[in-house]
């Protein structure tokens, strides 16, 4: 039975799979199931009939995507045939931008002065005496910047009823409490350098410490004032200390030049009621009235 | 120029009451005109809306004076009257003092009032009272701060100092550059 007939029949209602008049070939990212297609769309087609001349280029393009993705391997499963995609090859722009490099804390900046380079120790040591492996520092320490010693020998010119273990722990307390304040201050200064950074972006300057000190101090003052102006009274009836800070940068403020005159009228008239009333001026002349009244 | 402040018409008007009491008010509540009470570089001008209005089209450094200068506050916040202020001050004073025609010359020249120029005062002025010193022919020739009071003038000697002189028309010549 020849069947070539109903075949070409039935081939006859689809398109053809085969893509021609591409003069740049198609480019594809498998990966990500995309066709680029860099060839300039046919303007005149476009301008005469739109949405047909675009469909059809979008088909072809489909089509042409169709073509290579049956070029790929595949597997079959119990879900049927799958092709094998590769890994995606276009670059996608990153998402969030770059994160800001940490600010230099004084240590890290004096060493890359001095070309002092950080060398990797390991954390696990061995303890011969356990003869096993502990940490370097930390907790269960090999030996605890030397609190651990078995013996310590007293020192010269040490009192011999001292405690040595104690003075090293306190030694070691005192290093802790003295890393923990230049850490504050490394925060401190990366914050008011954060802070410097924002305003000088424009300007192209980097921000230097004598100005972070300079601002953090501004900062302290500015809190003192707010802080001695907190009473009942707002600090209008405080003692004045001397050499104490004084506000700076503060204007005072005045009405302004012309205003409704009427309203500065009332105002004086208010402010003449009180000092002529203070002043004890009677509409009586109490002396007088009496020297009248002796007279009669 | 600016309007003062309420410290500063206070510090004002207890000066100006000194001379005229509760006669501020006819200043300020004038039937004619509106006028006001303007501060410019210390010296406290009474100026009508008019050209206070006109004058804000001047700069600052370039704005020498308006109006009338009623006297300027000194470097500690105290009011120093001027004697341009005299006219005003004159017409509504409560206590006068009139000199002598032989007194007139010393107190025009910077002197305090002797006893001996006086020729007349007004009745029961009180001590340390801001008075307007007139000529006999009641020329007001400036303003003064009386050392007693009327009844207790009676028993000074005549060279006895009665008035302390403020300001005198003198001054006119005397301080012109820094008088206005």
């Amino acid at each position: 039975m020849d069947v070539s007939g109903v075949l070409e029949a039935h081939k006859q209602k689809f398109k053809s799979v085969t893509v021609e008049g591409k003069i740049i070939p198609v480019e594809y990212d498998l990966g990500l199931l995309a066709a680029y297609d860099q060839n300039p769309v046919d303007e005149g087609e476009l301008n005469k009939n739109k949405d047909e001349y675009l469909q059809s280029l979008s088909r072809d393009n489909a089509q042409l995507l169709f073509n290579e993705i049956f070029q790929l391997p595949t597997i079959s499963d119990d879900n049927g045939v799958m092709a094998m995609l590769p890994t995606p090859t276009t670059l996608l722009p990153r998402e969030k931008p770059l994160p800001k490099p940490k600010p230099e804390t004084r240590w890290e900046k004096f060493a890359k002065a001095k070309g002092i380079v950080k060398r990797k120790k390991e954390r696990m040591v061995f303890d011969e005496t356990s003869g096993e492996y502990k940490p370097r520092w930390g907790y269960k320490a090999i030996n605890d910047d030397g609190t651990k010693d078995w013996l310590i020998e007293v020192p010269a010119g040490a009192n011999p009823m001292d405690d040595q273990y104690e003075a090293r722990r306190e030694a070691k307390k005192e290093r802790i409490d003295r890393n923990e304040k230049r850490h504050q201050r490394n925060m401190e200064e990366a914050a008011v350098a954060s802070k410097l950074d924002r305003k000088t972006v424009n300007k192209g300057e980097r921000p230097n410490m004598d100005n972070a000190r300079a601002m953090k101090r501004k900062e302290l003052e500015s809190q003192i004032l707010i802080t001695k102006n907190s009473t009942a009274s707002v600090g209008k009836f405080d003692k004045a200390i001397e050499g104490d800070l004084k506000p700076r940068g503060i204007k005072r403020q005045f009405a302004p030049t012309i205003t409704d005159l009427s309203k500065e009228k009332a105002g004086n008239m208010n402010i003449l009621d009180k000092i002529v009333g203070k002043n004890g001026e009677d509409l009586v002349n109490v002396r007088k009235a009496i020297k009248a009244t002796k007279r009669q | 120029m600016r309007p003062l402040t309420e410290q500063e018409t206070k510090t004002f008007f207890e000066k100006l009451a000194k001379y005229i009491g509760r006669n501020i008010t006819h200043l300020i509540d004038r039937g004619d005109e509106t006028y006001c009470f303007r501060l410019h570089r210390d010296r406290v001008y009474y100026v009508s809306e008019a050209v206070m209005r006109k004058a804000t089209s001047v700069g600052r450094d370039q704005l020498i004076s308006l109006g009338i200068c009623f006297g300027k506050f000194t470097k500690t916040g105290k009011f120093r009257m001027h004697v341009t202020c005299l006219d005003y001050i004159a017409q509504y004073a409560k206590h006068k003092v009139w000199i002598k025609p032989n007194g007139e010359m010393p107190f025009l020249y910077g002197n305090h009032v002797v006893k001996a120029h006086i020729g007349r005062v007004t009745e029961d002025t009180p001590e340390h009272q801001g008075v307007i010193v007139y000529s006999m022919t009641d020329v007001p020739l400036g303003f003064g701060v009386t050392a007693r009071s009327t009844s207790d003038t009676r028993k000074l000697e005549p060279t006895a100092i009665v008035v302390f002189h403020q300001a005198d028309i003198g001054e006119y010549l005397r301080q012109e550059d820094t008088l206005f």
